[in-house]
């Protein structure tokens, strides 16, 4: 029996390749419960995405070399313009300029009283620049401190890995170098008489 | 702070700024698929080898020109693609006169025998159709994704998946459904 929608019948390529929104996948499942002909098309790409599944990953015969290399690093005014653009320096570039034009403009000193004289907004400013460096500081510490802990990782899981390798060749070795003695004396024997009673 | 896994996008950030360890960390998460997919694509382990090590080369060295980091398995992919293509169209000539014919898997196949078949019939497509499979069905992207790495349409990459579908179904047919003992 051939399916009766024809031109509307469901995309099952895209069904059993994970593209058809959750509605799409309901209407397509209902109809098939109907129709032989989908079913057999279904069935069919599902034994060959299923024989496809049977041809896995290679493991690579060795880890790309990826050494530190001088001409990759930023260079010296890359560095220079990364600096200039962090907010934290920004932050005390204000200050600096802001300390600055008090010195030079500020008005001769007159003995006022002295809760007049705290400018609220410098401190403001000093204190908001110190927590955003602060923070940023923090953050960046963290990120460098999980970064390192995850390559420390990885190279740990490389080194149990070759180790294991290694141990798993010494044993095949050393079974094939047992076996191959025990042949060599066998032989011996057989040829010589040795050990024959 | 709360602790996360570190992200590819932390790592970009710090391979961005000079760290060759935060690089090596991508290369060591990604290196196993690139290194698949270029192999399927070339079939040749060394070829692949190479190109995987052209490829992790010319990503650290455009990394700063990564606009989206969440878009970067697309993008190094891309750039994956870019090498095994400029190989390939160097290859051409040899190739055309050695075309893949698929082999014949008589009998009861082991698991082996049948990922041989796989291996065998995924070789009798064209290269655009293959190579729509790899990223597919081996690596999992979205249709919009392989549209972004194969530059070109979604339309086209539905076409080319869909036609090596149907060849690889009609390929490996009597080896799948020998097996499943429904023939």
């Amino acid at each position: 029996m051939s399916c009766k929608l024809q031109e509307g019948r469901p995309d099952w390529k895209a069904y059993t390749l994970g593209e058809m929104d959750a509605r799409a996948r309901q209407e397509a499942e209902s109809h098939m419960a109907a129709c032989s002909d989908c079913q057999d098309e279904l069935a069919g790409l599902r034994v060959t995405l299923d024989a496809m599944a049977t041809l896995r990953d290679e493991e690579l015969p060795r880890r790309i070399a990826f050494v530190s290399d001088k001409v990759f690093e930023p260079r010296w005014y890359e560095k220079l313009t990364q600096a200039f653009l962090r907010p934290s320096f920004g932050a005390a570039a204000l200050i600096a300029a802001a300390i600055l034009v008090h010195a030079f403009v500020r008005p001769v000193m007159v003995p006022v009283n002295t809760t007049a004289q705290v400018d609220t907004r410098a401190i403001e400013a000093r204190v908001t620049a110190q927590v955003t460096e602060r923070v940023q500081s923090e953050m960046a510490a963290a990120v460098n401190s999980a970064v390192t802990k995850a390559v420390a990782e990885t190279e740990k899981r490389d080194d149990q890995r070759t180790a294991l390798l290694l141990s798993a060749t010494d044993k095949r070795y050393s079974d094939a170098a047992d076996f191959l003695n025990k042949q060599v004396t066998r032989i011996y024997a057989l040829n010589t008489g040795a050990g024959v009673r | 702070m709360i602790f996360r896994e570190v992200e590819d996008r932390d790592l970009i950030a710090t391979a961005r700024q000079g760290n060759v360890e935060a690089y090596n960390l991508l290369v060591s998460r990604w290196e196993k698929r690139i290194f698949n997919y270029l192999l399927r694509l070339v079939s040749n382990r060394e070829d692949a080898l190479d190109l995987s090590q052209e490829t992790f080369l010319k990503a650290y060295q455009n990394l700063r020109k990564l606009d989206d980091p969440a878009r970067f398995s697309a993008w190094l992919f891309r750039i994956a693609h870019n090498e095994a293509f400029s190989l390939l169209r160097r290859r051409k000539p040899e190739s055309e006169l050695s075309e893949p014919r698929p082999r014949d898997f008589g009998g009861r196949l082991l698991p082996i025998e049948l990922s041989l078949a796989v291996e065998s019939a995924l070789k009798v497509l064209s290269e655009d159709q293959r190579e729509a499979v790899l990223l597919k069905v081996y690596q999992g992207f979205k249709f919009d994704e392989m549209a972004e790495i194969l530059e070109c349409p979604v339309s086209t990459v539905k076409s080319r998946l869909y036609t090596a579908l149907d060849l690889l179904k009609t390929t490996l047919a009597p080896a799948v459904f020998r097996k499943d003992g429904l023939a």
